[in-house]
């Protein structure tokens, strides 16, 4: 009875570990961010008409982007973070047969994002905004539909 | 003697084993900044003719506020990857460092402001998380 129960053990964690594999079968995760993310609250000791490009940098780094508005000089600050998922449905059967199928669906999400921040001629902050942002998406989300 | 070398073989096999379906891959953009070179600009005595012949000329060079601005960047990419039979991960981490010089209207280095992010750049490959 010892002997058999072991057995049972054994084959429910070959079966497990299968399902497991199974489960897993053909998943790829991809992800890749550009720089740090930046916050609101990373950016509140900014004050309009007080703040200058020198405390800006001291405080969040160098921008990564000056360029010429009407408005004036602005400052861009980009970061993304680039979620990618795929799930391969025809990677289980490369493991019996000659043939596998192709059947692949895949979800990318890419999410550039940017801080702005607009300096009248003595370089201090005129004004200041972020990118819109939708919320943000699971990094396993291959559903393309 | 004779029990190493099969324990050897085997260390050898688990080793490949394991990294079999790594890939780790580097990538950058231009040349890293200097940082001495940008410690010593002086502001209101360095020349742009002086910033040029330390650092270089420009990536870019950006008019703002009826001034000159120098801008040197260099990106930095590490991405490991783990390509297994049924499953992968990629994951890819960029950061870049940048360098402005502004000048005034007689070519005298009037600010610098210099940010560096490639020191935080990692080999991670665990793409859940922050």
């Amino acid at each position: 009875m010892t002997n058999v129960a072991s057995h049972f053990h054994s084959i429910k964690l070959v079966v497990g570990t299968l399902c497991i594999l199974l489960l897993c079968a053909g998943c790829s995760v991809r992800r890749a961010t550009l720089n740090d993310v930046l916050t609101p609250e990373q950016v509140s000791f900014i004050r309009v008409g007080q703040t200058t490009i020198r405390e800006l940098a001291d405080h969040i780094g160098a921008p990564d982007e000056v360029t010429e508005s009407d408005f004036g000089v602005v400052a861009l600050y980009y970061w993304s973070d680039t979620k990618s998922a795929g799930l391969d449905l025809g990677a289980i059967g490369r493991l019996f047969l000659p043939y596998s199928p192709t059947m692949r669906l895949n979800k990318i999400g890419i999410t550039p994002e940017q801080l702005q921040v607009v300096f009248d001629p003595q370089w201090t902050v005129r004004a200041y905004g972020f990118s819109r942002k939708s919320t943000d998406e699971p990094i396993i989300w291959f559903w393309p539909f | 003697m004779l029990f190493f070398k099969p324990l050897a073989g085997i260390v050898i096999v688990l080793t490949l084993a394991l990294l079999q379906g790594c890939v780790v891959t580097r990538g950058t953009v231009g040349e890293p900044i200097q940082e001495d070179a940008v410690s010593a600009i002086k502001k209101g005595k360095t020349t742009m003719a002086e910033v040029v012949s330390s650092i270089g000329a420009p990536d870019r060079i950006v008019r703002g506020n009826d001034r000159e601005i120098f801008h040197y960047y260099y990106y930095d990419g590490k991405s490991p990857a783990m390509m297994l039979i049924l499953l992968n991960f990629i994951r890819m981490d960029v950061k870049s460092d940048n360098l402005y010089v502004f000048f005034n209207r007689d070519g005298i280095a009037e600010e610098v402001v210099y940010g560096k992010r490639t020191d935080r750049t990692r080999f991670k490959l665990w793409p859940f998380g922050d």
